[in-house]
């Protein structure tokens, strides 16, 4: 340990350079000149040997020396020569007496910018907005028209329904605000922008209700979006790591999303939805474990049958983390537990398997994870084959062969089934991976195991929260009222308030005693 | 880091200390059923009925009626502990008892006393509370061995017959209670072997229920044979499934029924000194077979019928008492426990010479029968119309 | 504050709930049945009478010493010195009680599950759960017992539906046939239980709406009496006076379940119940222990002595008890009376105390 307190195997870090960060940019200092040439070669020496960057050199009229700089591919060329050098060049560059009148007179394009800094022109640059570059300004212009190719607005592969809305988020921001404010009109959906990212200056998009968000939330949300400072920010998961409660924990302590549908309702629960820019995944917070079992489309369906669902994936969610290690548990432990009649069938089945019951359940839950992992990665045309020679492997050679009982392939089968059952894919991951903890307590300790290895979930469960708000509440601490969205769907008309965690001040998201009936429509 | 080495080192921990309990399968004798006998020199000779797995995986599900899918192995001991300890040396698998289901005590055990075999049963965790136990005619290791036809293995077929109600079904803890109760009695059912149908099938036969053997103080001191037994079973509240077959007077043929619902109730009463008991019972039946000539559609004749089942039951009643409240002097209907929660003071007071008392409690029947349903048809099924009797 | 968590009078019954009734649901019907015979169901309701007492002492004892625990009010009371003795003594009785169920917990594991596993694996792998569940503070305790308090109620219902069929009601009479006398005396050992009540003195100060606390607390003593009542009659019906020859009679009646040919041998549903109450149990006897301790030391924070605290307890259930005889010898003849002597007799005496001298800690406490 060294004078300043810090052991010895830390100080090596404080050495290294910090990573770059958010602001201040380092062009800051860089102000525009009017010396149009100093501002050109500034800026030729940021973007050196940056081939995609072009500068064009024209002139405004006759006399003005002006230049164009954009990167190309983020907007068409067409643009930029029908509305930005074709006005220039055949204005007069004499009946305006400064810059802005002519932009104003002159260039057809709504979204204009005054830029001071080269900093600013770098960040427009950037985006993909041309910077008009003027002699004799110490003003540059930011035009509008950055325009790229992108995905098309598809359904969403993550999260699929056979009812509801078919549209899912892309990888472009402007995209996605736009499809969740075709939805949520009202002004009271407030955006608020931040960028993130050293050198990808990913922008961010906090989104909230204002008057139903609850305000410290939404302060919360933006202090952790602040805080971190990071060289890049690709996709919404480096957000999600950077701004969860409990680092050390399996289960997502924010829900993603790919649907906008999932996002508004999100937002009119009082929630506050992260969008990032490049990624189809949007965040949701705060949330709690039982809203990550609920599906966009058990809000369309009718209520009933979305109740019996829930209750379906709750069962499964039991069966997909607990099946394989009660089966180990009960043949190598408590052979007394199951039926006479169902034992000597297994005991008959497994006569001939040379592993123990652990070493046996290990092997078959690893070799279906390996399948499913490969299927997941590989293209579509070898998925497939994939899966064949699996089920093959896993499944009847291996039985066949002796190397495995049939009990166990139901089993692997079932957990593996079950484990679709959950409707996000991040809580399905967290069991797939709990799974073989239990199992190893199950194959040492026998149910004993077993119900320790629960405990200890759940007890994690417990002391975990998603931006304050604990990760079982409405079970546990117990809320009675949230049950309409935990225990049961309730219908619509019956779902009078907004999740409480959140949605203090405006919590009645409806009128009431609106439950219809026939005898409504005699009514005068 | 270091949180996850610690994790680590205390599950490899775990694993370094071994599975203790852990036993596969494939390590285990699964005993489908028990028997106990007695054998020279006070000790006791246990009998294991092992289920072998190979016989099953082999057939893939369906055995072949010809592979014995169970082995018999016996072991001499001073007690059943003792006995297994023995077996054990001769089986190159685990014993384990959790599935044991039939345990049969054979017919010179009974009579020797069963008490001390009974603590092994209900001491160790490993035999069910719900295991069913029996009394077997002769030596009962040999019920063991038989292979039946229609089920897996011997002591499945007792235990299903067991669970139709045919005979007295008595379990591990219903056995101690008896024992241990008030009246100093208990009953277990009696099974003998069927002749097998032929010399070269020697084996493959199935044990049935005859009877019930009747215990006083831990002893066998009788047997009752089928038709008291039903009696017994009458007074106890336990017939399910059993069809009465009534002659009825004055008729010819007979008539069946299938009692449907029965309920017994005992009146205790003291009066100068007189114990006496009042067993009420109210059953009520549907008619299955109709021998006679009788209308059963007409009130009248299901009246008659009523008269008959009524007398039927009572004669199975006192038939039932006379063999075992009077020859055998044995309380296994636990009169006791009904004089102790009628009188209990009284009861404190003759508690000791209960044994004394109990042949001469006076039993009272009144049986209430009734026919709710005449079947399918009213009229007999099989004579013409003419010759049906309607009044 | 030790404890920064703040949970609800409601959160502190259900907590409780599971905390006294998961070991007496499964040793203290048949050690009931030996003294009270088949009037084993009305010893519960005699032994929560004490239960009331507990918590209504407590109570007040908390009123007058609001967001305290006793063992910072016995400071107060008693003086400094004879404070801290005190103290000590009730956080030593602590450990020998937290100790003391754990062995209890691990005795039925090894005796009807496991019998091989070394009973320190159980004791140890269980007292590391509750370890981390106790370092999470009440808050989190208090809500791994909500979470499990439907899966503690469910399987008590279940047995009795799939039971019903094998009851026989009529082993309920003779009613009180040589009157209260076996009933009362019966009462003696759960009451030993109720007095574990004065838990709530560690509980109490973390209450977010205190006025609500006796309400909760009594009504917890009345879920607990009822259960004890349920249970106690599910064994009499099934078993009748034969309970008290059995170590374990719900066990028992969980292994006699035989429905539909399927549902057999839920004795691992007993076992399960058995674990999670126990974990709740321990976890509470063990979070008022780490407490007690830190706050008799002044410590700052309670979190670093829950480990070594958890290495004292597991050495205490070796040492103090050889067997599972010596066990039920404690249950029997010493905890009826110490339970009483300590945990309910000893606050009142302090809240009397407080009565009789009152000038000096308000003066001290404004």
């Amino acid at each position: 340990m060294n004078r300043n307190g810090r052991k010895w195997w830390r100080t090596n870090k404080h050495k290294l350079e910090p990573a770059r960060q958010n602001s201040p940019s380092p062009y800051a200092h860089l102000t525009l000149s009017k010396e149009t040439k100093e501002n050109l070669q500034t800026l030729q020496d940021i973007y050196s040997k940056c081939s995609d960057v072009i500068f064009r050199p024209f002139y405004i009229g006759k006399t003005i020396k002006a230049h164009v700089v954009f990167i190309s591919g983020l907007c068409t060329v067409q643009d930029v020569d029908q509305y930005v050098l074709t006005p220039l060049m055949q204005a007069n560059e004499n009946e305006f007496p400064d810059m802005e009148q002519m932009a104003e007179q002159v260039l057809a394009v709504s979204r204009i910018k005054n830029l001071a800094t080269i900093a600013d022109c770098i960040e427009e640059i950037g985006s993909g907005n041309p910077v008009l570059l003027w002699e004799g300004e110490e003003r540059a212009l930011s035009l509008g028209l950055a325009k790229w190719e992108k995905r098309n607005i598809e359904e969403p592969s993550a999260e699929v329904g056979i009812r509801g809305p078919r549209e899912g988020f892309t990888e472009t921001l402007d995209v996605n605000t736009s499809q969740i404010r075709r939805r949520i009109k009202d002004p009271a959906l407030k955006m608020e922008r931040m960028k993130i990212g050293g050198y990808t200056q990913t922008e961010v998009i906090v989104a909230y209700m204002e008057g139903i968000v609850d305000q410290t939330l939404v302060e919360e949300a933006k202090a952790r979006l602040n805080r971190i400072q990071i060289d890049g920010i690709l996709e919404s998961g480096y957000i999600e790591e950077m701004i969860e409660d409990n680092p050390a924990s399996p289960f997502p302590q924010l829900k993603d999303t790919e649907r906008p549908d999932t996002a508004c309702s999100a937002l009119l629960e009082g929630r506050v939805v992260i969008l990032v820019d490049g990624t189809p995944f949007a965040l949701i917070a705060p949330v709690t474990f039982f809203a990550l079992f609920q599906a966009a489309e058990d809000y369309y369906q009718r209520y009933i049958i979305s109740t019996a669902i829930r209750w379906l994936r709750y069962l499964f969610l039991g069966i997909s983390l607990l099946l394989p290690s009660l089966y180990v548990a009960i043949i190598t432990f408590h052979q007394e537990m199951v039926p006479t009649s169902l034992l000597i069938s297994m005991a008959a089945s497994r006569e001939a398997v040379p592993f123990p019951g652990l070493v046996e359940a290990l092997l078959m839950e690893i070799t279906f994870e390996a399948l499913r992992e490969a299927g997941v990665r590989l293209p579509k045309q070898i998925g497939a084959a994939v899966s064949i020679v699996g089920a093959l492997v896993i499944g009847q050679a291996a039985v066949d062969a002796g190397l495995v009982s049939a009990p166990m392939v139901i089993v692997v089968a079932i957990t593996g089934i079950a484990n679709f059952m959950v409707p996000r894919y991040s809580v399905g991951t967290a069991v797939r991976l709990l799974r073989f903890p239990i199992m190893f307590l199950a194959g040492t300790l026998g149910l004993l195991g077993v119900m320790l290895g629960l405990i200890a979930i759940v007890v994690h469960l417990c002391t975990l929260r998603s931006f304050g708000v604990p990760y079982l509440s409405g079970i546990s601490p117990l809320k009675p009222k949230e049950w309409k969205d935990i225990l049961y769907r309730s219908p619509w008309w019956a779902m009078k308030t907004r999740p409480h965690f959140t949605g203090e001040f405006n919590q009645y998201r409806q009128a009431p005693d609106q439950k219809p009936g026939p005898e409504r429509s005699e009514d005068p | 880091m270091k949180r996850i080495l610690l994790t680590l080192l205390m599950m490899s921990l775990l694993f370094l200390g071994g599975c203790w309990d852990r036993t596969e399968i494939n390590d285990l004798a699964i005993i489908t059923g028990a028997a106990i006998d007695a054998a020279d020199d006070n000790q006791i000779e246990l009998s294991v009925q092992v289920f072998i797995p190979r016989a099953l995986s082999a057939g893939r599900g369906s055995t072949s009626s010809g592979g014995n899918l169970t082995l018999v192995k016996s072991a001499k001991g001073a007690s059943i502990a003792d006995a297994i300890a023995l077996l054990q040396t001769k089986i190159p698998r685990k014993i384990f008892w959790g599935h044991c289901e039939v345990f049969i005590f054979g017919e010179d055990m009974a009579k020797r006393g069963i008490a001390e075999e009974m603590d092994f049963l209900v001491r160790h965790p490993q035999p069910r509370e719900r295991a069913y136990m029996f009394v077997s005619k002769g030596k009962a290791a040999k019920t063991l061995e038989l292979r039946p036809e229609l089920e897996r293995y011997s002591s499945e077929v007792i235990r299903e017959m067991s669970d139709m109600h045919i005979g007295m079904l008595v379990t591990i803890i219903q056995l101690k209670e008896m024992l241990r109760g008030k009246s100093n009695a208990a009953a277990l059912p009696l099974i003998d072997v069927m002749p097998p149908p032929n010399e070269a099938k020697g084996l493959e036969t199935a044990p049935y229920i005859m009877g019930t053997a009747v215990f006083r103080k831990g002893k066998m001191v009788g047997e009752i044979n089928e038709k008291a037994t039903r009696g017994v079973m009458w007074i106890r509240g336990e017939v399910e499934r059993y069809t009465v077959t009534a002659k009825l007077k004055n008729v010819q043929g007979t008539v069946s029924l299938n009692p449907i619902h029965s309920d017994i109730k005992f009146i205790p009463s003291i009066r100068n000194g007189q114990w006496q008991m009042t067993i009420k019972a109210k059953t009520e039946g549907d008619v299955v077979q109709n021998g006679t000539n009788l209308d059963m559609s007409n009130p009248e004749m299901i009246k008659l019928v009523e008269k008959a089942f009524q007398q039927d039951i009572e004669d199975r009643i006192e038939l039932a008492l006379k063999q075992v409240q009077h020859e055998m002097k044995a309380d296994i209907f636990d009169f006791a426990t009904d004089f102790y929660r009628e009188y209990p003071q009284e009861w404190k007071a003759a508690k000791n010479n209960w044994d004394e008392i109990f042949p001469n409690v006076k039993v009272i029947t009144d049986i209430h029968a009734y026919v709710r349903r005449p079947g399918l048809v009213t009229l007999p099924g099989g004579i013409p119309e003419e010759e049906v009797r309607e009044k | 504050m030790l404890e920064k968590g703040k949970i609800s009078a409601f959160q502190m019954a259900v907590l409780m709930y599971p905390t006294i009734v998961a070991t007496a649901l499964l040793t203290v019907p048949s050690i009931t049945a030996a003294y009270a015979d088949n009037d084993l169901w009305l010893s519960p309701i005699w032994a929560s009478l004490i239960g009331f007492v507990t918590v209504l002492v407590v109570d007040a004892l908390h009123r007058r010493y609001p967001q305290k625990t006793i063992i910072q009010y016995s400071e107060h009371i008693l003086g400094k010195l004879l404070g801290k003795a005190f103290g000590a003594f009730l956080m030593l009785l602590y450990v020998l009680l937290t100790a003391l169920v754990v062995r209890i917990y691990a005795e039925f594991l090894v005796g009807s599950f496991l019998t091989q596993t070394p009973i320190v694996v159980v004791i140890s792998t269980m007292l590391l759960l509750c370890a981390f569940a106790v370092r999470g503070g009440v808050e989190v305790i208090a809500r791994a017992a909500t979470a499990f308090s439907p899966f503690f109620v469910l399987p008590l219902l279940l047995l009795i539906v799939l039971l019903f069929t094998d009851f026989q009601l009529d082993r309920i009479f003779p009613i009180m046939a040589d009157g209260v006398g076996p009933s009362l005396k019966g009462a003696l050992i759960p009451q030993g239980w109720f007095t574990e009540y004065m838990l709530l003195a560690f509980l109490l100060p973390f209450l977010t709406d205190r006025e609500k606390g006796r309400k909760w607390g009594v009504l917890s003593v009345f879920a607990v009496m009822l259960t004890l009542l349920i249970s106690n009659l599910i064994v009499l019906f099934l078993f009748g006076t034969d309970v008290a020859t059995m170590l374990y009679p719900l066990m028992a009646a969980a292994r006699y379940v035989s429905f539909a040919d399927f549902f057999e041998n839920l004795e691992s549903l007993v076992m399960a119940i058995w674990i999670m109450g126990a974990f709740i149990k321990i976890s509470v006897f063990y979070y008022a222990t780490a407490l007690g301790s830190a706050q008799l030391l002044n410590l700052s924070d309670y979190r670093p002595i829950v480990l070594p605290l958890g290495f004292l307890i597991t050495l205490f259930s070796f040492w103090s008890i050889p067997s599972l005889m010596e066990t039920s010898k404690f249950d029997v003849a010493v905890f009826p009376f110490l339970g009483p002597l300590v945990l309910t007799l000893l606050p009142l005496l302090l809240l009397l105390l407080s009565f009789v001298r009152p000038a000096r800690q308000e003066g001290k406490s404004s």
